[in-house]
């Protein structure tokens, strides 16, 4: 396609082989084949390919295509029914009435442990053991801190910090 | 005996409107392979091409009320399916810019072709048929979409039009450059 002459007849390539050209543009094209072998060469390898396209031979679906088609619309269908359910004005009566339901019940049992996160054993635990209401802990920590009248061998066990606060953890949680 | 007369596909569309599930079956049926050609020389890949022709009839299950009957039923599915073939190559061909295809040819990118291998056994005039399926898949997009359309689904210029809602005029005129540039794309890859 040097010129504009091979390039007007290839565009009507198309028309010329499905013979919807006018008679005029027609012997335009037969008159320039005859005398333009690269325009020739180009309509005879496109004469090929279409016939190959032609040729073609056709795909198959695979045989569960169907059926693997109608269960993905029967789950779309369950999912759909779902949503019509969720979305109905009786059922989002009975879901504010499930979550008001659940607010209640969490509500009432705030009000009977109302301070399970935070027992007295714990606190005291993190407060050290002066704080510690317990008695037998109390005890413990004037033991400790009469330590330095102790002879020596005792003196290393109560007189450690770790020691001490251990056995109020111990003596706490076996309280609970 | 006498044989029920076929339904035509506008008619088995209004009875899945009014409720009649078999007659949407009957469409998948008639048209599953034809789908599955057609999405298959976007794609390329038959698993790719039977996944969308699927979501193209879910597609068509769920929108059944978008169907009007001005319509021909044929052109309406081809829509579809060809829109979402469509995108699937751009998804595609984003996917291929990160990886960086050292290949192009203008406006396309190359897959490279394995020569020799010949799996449709088809020879004609020096074209293999999976030679012809390369060159196809190299096209860029509108030359790809009407040489499927036009010359392996074999549609009517009128459904081609309807289609791709271009003017006939247009689409005399591109399968013409799209055949050209077929056989420039074919020429190329025999070098
Ligand atoms: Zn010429």
């Amino acid at each position: 396609m040097q010129n504009t002459d091979c390039t007007f007849i290839c565009e009507q390539f198309t028309e010329y082989q499905e013979n919807s050209l006018s008679s005029e543009i027609r012997a335009q094209v037969d008159t320039h084949l005859a005398s333009c072998s690269a325009c020739r060469e180009i309509f005879q390898k496109l004469t090929g390919v279409v016939e190959t396209l032609h040729k073609l031979p056709s795909l198959q679906a695979s045989t569960d295509f169907t059926s693997t088609l109608l269960s993905r619309i029967e789950t779309l269908n369950q999912e759909t029914v779902w949503q019509k359910i969720y979305s109905s004005s009786y059922s989002r009566v009975a879901g504010y009435a499930i979550a008001a339901g659940l607010i209640v019940a969490i509500g009432i049992n705030i009000l009977i442990d109302p301070i399970s996160p935070i027992k007295p054993g714990v606190q005291s635990n993190y407060a050290g053991e002066k704080i510690n209401p317990d008695p037998r802990t109390e005890s413990l920590a004037e033991v400790s801190d009469s330590s330095a009248n102790q002879p020596a061998d005792s003196l290393t066990l109560q007189n450690s910090p770790i020691n001490s606060q251990n056995q109020s953890m111990q003596l706490v949680s076996g309280k609970k | 005996m006498s044989e029920k007369p076929l339904k035509t596909d506008e008619q088995l569309i209004a009875d899945f409107q009014n409720g009649n599930e078999n007659a949407f079956v009957e469409l998948v049926d008639r048209y599953k392979d034809r789908l599955v050609n057609f999405v298959y020389r976007f794609l390329h890949d038959m698993t790719d091409a039977e996944d969308m022709v699927q979501e193209t009839f879910l597609k068509v299950y769920k929108n059944k009320h978008a169907y009007r009957e001005i319509a021909k039923f044929s052109t309406w599915i081809y829509t579809i399916a060809g829109n979402l073939a469509r995108s699937e190559l751009r998804k595609r061909k984003r996917r291929k810019t990160y990886t960086m295809s050292a290949l192009s040819f203008d406006d396309n990118e190359f897959t490279p072709v394995d020569p020799g291998k010949d799996t449709e056994g088809i020879v004609f005039n020096s074209y293999a048929g999976e030679e012809i399926m390369k060159a196809i898949y190299a096209l860029a997009e509108p030359f790809k979409t009407i040489i499927i359309l036009r010359d392996i689904q074999e549609l009517s210029y009128e459904d081609i039009s309807t289609i791709l809602d271009i003017p006939m005029g247009t689409v005399k005129s591109r399968v013409n450059r799209a055949r050209l540039k077929l056989q420039e794309t074919l020429s190329y890859l025999k070098e």
